[in-house]
């Protein structure tokens, strides 16, 4: 028996972290209420005390506690990000997960005992760009760029001694992560700065001519006629129009599952599997949960098991393999 | 530190044919008022090889004319052929490259290079340490407000760039828009990216412009002028201005952005002409502003 | 229906009995939802303290399958819940559409309101930002109507649990099977509520009359 794939699944707040750990995660993802975190929601993630709680829970169950330290820190303004790295240390928490390279020094600096995974916003796609965290930083993760087929995590593995973590559900970028601009572009918020893509505050959905019309900033994303599923405002996954042609161009409102690859990534070296949807809430992980930690388990014993009944969790109630296959490129 | 105004023309992100890119490069060499040009394929490297014998001609033709020379990488390296060729560059001392991934920076810590706009640089500890690896010149990515370019200028020991002209590199994918869109695979594109030599534009559902798709690159529909904020641009300690090739005059782009530079044109009176010069686009100054950044602020 | 005109809401025990409920003033139900509101604060004090980030927000919950609509103000100056039958009187920040157990399940956490909205069930309209807030807010704690409400209102629950009670809980089992609806749901509030034996028998009444017309309309979809 191989050793089962780490399930890293996400909370937004700490009624999600125990719904997460009963259900059988491995390690809870989260962040604190502020800019520092790419799922900076209203309403959303963990205050100081919150987290302080949240670790000795799931410490006293075998648990560990990763935080999203994941946004590009502010020019003049970098004490918010340092603080949280500093009190993300003074909780106990496991790793912290940074994309940052001036973050990331600072970790190194003042809190080098604690463990730093590289997040997915630092868009890390190859070999040479890891060892350089590795060699610089320290890092002992790196969550992959979701732009990388199975066959090129393979690859990856054998030249690189380091965790690897991946995506395997839940929301789908299909922009290279932490270099998109689109959504500050027509909201003036940025993720990579202010930690939130398409922000509620600027969604607007009407009833008009008998569709669902969404809006982000003021453009049209999107029209759902009636009975459509319906998916993200994100603009990623808006209809547009070119040559007089109406479609998705940039990517179909869809979900990532992979689960049906988790043997393949257990074979391609992987060592982490982890869930999107910090902002999704517990109703979607007592769903989700306990479906992957039986399939991991099942892939640790060699067997393998098909995933169902999770398409209507999904955005646009449709899913997708994503990047993972070729096919998607 | 340099305190002389500079223009930089940027890399062409352009599936152009290779003899309009050898036509449009001997044009900027004889009579663009440029100081530097950055030449290399920066989004796909697979057009690369239709006009890389082009490139020994086109940088010797623009360094005869006096202009500096910078070979600009790859914004989004994916493979290790592509690292391979990174990492080729980088072992040639005599070239001046500018870094626009991380795996990039790995291949030039240590020597001499510059920082290009796809490199995250948001704050000054991220732009000690580059500066610490042997960059010594940062082109800031284009979603920063002037707030945070004051304090990086204030706090930088090397000169900083910014784009001031054309439209701004907003994303990029491992998928690519154009195989999409004509229902190719990637991998068997037909390079129909060339189609579209401005990038192919995008619109909303209601008609609205909204962005421009350049193979695996999403660009805004808007081009960007920083035209009115040379001067506060100059004041804050940016020396450095970047133009990104469209498909328009761009000698004509060049010498209206030096004669505001020089105090010999009004800005406005240079907005004017540079709308002229554009054709029908809209044009946007938003993110400097600290907004959105399809938005244009009038000076 | 009052409200959601462009919706169809779904053929449902709760649209049965909103129909039957249509002759009482839902005004009736203000003094108990106050009461719960009180309860929630006191129970789930961090809901509030998340909602904290919006000015004196006022949502309309509107169940697509009831006559009535609700107004919940939950800030710290005036918090308020009550009924409301016409939306045009007031400028709710935000309207969130749903029916009537899904809006409970999403109280409870046990809906995912994502899922909802890309299915269409769920509606919101106005404020998105003030929505997320609220269901992060909500998602943030456990609740659990039967214990938090009922547990606490202890004898006075008795009229709430009558109306409240028999959608959030009794429904919920009954789904939609019209004879175990009338059979199991009806009786033992008649034998709890003795003093309001009329007019239940009135609803019951109304609800057979409701229920053959139903049968007529559309058998196939209610009887398999």
């Amino acid at each position: 028996m191989n050793s089962p794939l780490e399930i890293v699944c996400p909370a937004g707040t700490p009624a999600a972290l125990k719904v997460g750990i009963d259900a059988g995660a491995d390690s809870i993802y989260l962040g604190f209420r502020d800019e520092t975190n790419a799922r900076n929601f209203p309403g959303l993630n963990f205050s100081r005390s919150e987290l302080s709680e949240a670790v000795r829970f799931t410490h006293d169950r075998g648990r560990k506690v990763l935080v999203a330290i994941n946004t590009y820190a502010t020019a003049g303004n970098m004490i918010a990000w340092f603080r949280a790295v500093d009190d993300a240390a003074a909780c106990g928490v496991d790793a912290i997960i940074v994309a940052d390279i001036g973050v990331l020094e600072y970790a190194v600096k003042h809190q080098p005992q604690l463990r730093r995974h590289l997040s997915v916003q630092a868009s890390a796609s190859t070999a040479q760009a890891i060892k350089f965290y590795q060699q610089e930083f320290g890092i002992s993760r790196v969550v992959l760029p979701r732009v990388l087929t199975v066959g090129e995590i393979t690859e990856l593995n054998q030249e690189i001694n380091i965790e690897t973590e991946v995506f395997i559900f839940g929301g789908l970028c299909p922009m290279a992560e932490g270099r998109c601009s689109l959504s500050s572009y027509i909201t003036g918020i940025s993720p990579n700065k202010e930690g939130v893509c398409s922000p509620a505050s600027h969604v607007r959905y009407s009833e008009e001519g008998g569709q669902l019309i969404s809006r982000l900033g003021g453009y049209i994303i999107n029209a759902f006629k009636a009975g459509e599923a319906a998916g993200y405002p994100t603009l990623c996954k808006g209809r547009f129009v070119t040559g007089g042609k109406a479609s998705y161009l940039f990517e179909d409102p869809t979900s990532l599952n992979a689960l049906d690859l988790i043997p393949a990534l257990m074979e391609a070296g992987v060592c982490a599997i982890k869930i999107e949807g910090r902002q999704r809430g517990k109703a979607y992980l007592s769903k989700l949960i306990p479906e992957i930690r039986s399939m991991v388990d099942a892939a640790a014993k060699g067997d393998m098991m098909p995933s169902s009944g999770l398409e209507m969790i999904a955005e646009g109630q449709r899913q997708t393999a994503g990047v993972y296959k070729k096919s998607w490129k | 530190m340099e305190t002389t105004s500079k223009l930089t023309l940027g890399p062409v992100f352009f599936n152009w044919a290779p003899e309009k890119l050898r036509d449009f490069y001997f044009r900027i060499a004889d009579q663009a008022p440029v100081d530097t040009v950055c030449l290399g394929e920066v989004i796909c490297s697979k057009r690369l090889p239709f006009y890389e014998g082009l490139i020994p001609d086109i940088a010797e033709r623009l360094e005869a004319s006096g202009k500096e020379v910078i070979f600009s990488t790859l914004a989004l390296v994916m493979n290790e052929r592509e690292v391979s060729a990174i990492y080729a560059l980088s072992q040639k001392p005599e070239f001046y490259i500018e870094a626009n991934d991380t795996s990039a920076i790995s291949c030039l810590k240590g020597r001499r290079f510059a920082v290009g706009p796809f490199i995250n640089v948001y704050n000054e500890a991220t732009m000690d340490y580059l500066i610490g690896c042997g960059a010594d010149r940062i082109c800031l990515t284009c979603e920063l407000p002037s707030r945070s370019i004051r304090i990086l200028a204030e706090h930088s020991t090397v000169p900083l760039e910014l784009q001031v002209f054309g439209r701004m590199p907003l994303a990029l994918s491992a998928r690519c828009y154009h195989a999409r869109l004509h229902s190719l695979h990637k991998d068997g594109c037909q390079f129909v990216c060339d189609q579209d030599p401005d990038g192919r534009s995008v619109e909303t559902l209601e008609g609205d412009g909204f962005l421009t798709i350049n193979g695996i690159q999403t660009m805004s529909h808007s081009y960007v002028s920083l035209l009115a904020e040379l001067r506060e641009l100059q004041d804050i300690g940016v020396y450095r201005f970047r133009l990104s090739p469209q498909d328009v005059d761009m000698v004509g782009v060049a010498q209206i952005f030096r004669q505001v530079l020089d105090h010999r044109l009004d800005p406005g009176e240079g907005q004017n002409q540079l709308e002229t010069l554009s054709g029908n686009v809209a044009f946007s100054n938003g993110f400097y502003h600290g907004g959105e950044g399809c938005h244009y602020i009038n000076p | 229906m009052t409200f959601s005109k462009q919706f169809s809401p779904p053929f449902s025990p709760v649209l049965l009995l909103g129909l039957a409920l249509r002759p009482l003033p839902p005004a009736l139900l203000n003094p108990l939802l106050g009461r719960a509101l009180v309860i929630m604060r006191n129970r789930h004090p961090e809901i509030f303290e998340r909602l904290a980030e919006l000015d004196d927000p006022v949502f309309l919950i509107d169940p697509i399958d009831l006559p009535f609509a609700f107004l919940l103000r939950p800030g710290p100056k005036h918090p308020s819940l009550r009924t409301i039958s016409d939306p045009s009187k007031v400028k709710p920040v935000a309207t969130i559409r749903s029916s009537f157990l899904q809006l409970i399940g999403l109280l409870e956490g046990k809906c995912d309101g994502d899922a909802l909205a890309f299915s269409r069930d769920l509606v919101i309209e106005g404020d998105t930002e003030a929505v997320l807030i609220l269901r992060n807010a909500i998602d943030a704690s456990d609740i659990n109507l039967m214990d938090d409400i009922f547990g606490s209102l202890g004898l006075f629950a008795k009229p709430l649990q009558a109306s409240v009670g028999i959608m959030g809980r009794i429904f919920n089992r009954l789904d939609d099977d019209l004879e175990v609806f009338r059979n199991a749901a009806f009786r033992p509030i008649q034998q709890k509520t003795a003093a309001q034996g009329d007019e239940f028998k009135s609803l019951q009444g109304r609800v057979h009359d409701l229920e053959k017309t139903a049968k007529t309309r559309s058998g196939r979809e209610i009887i398999s």
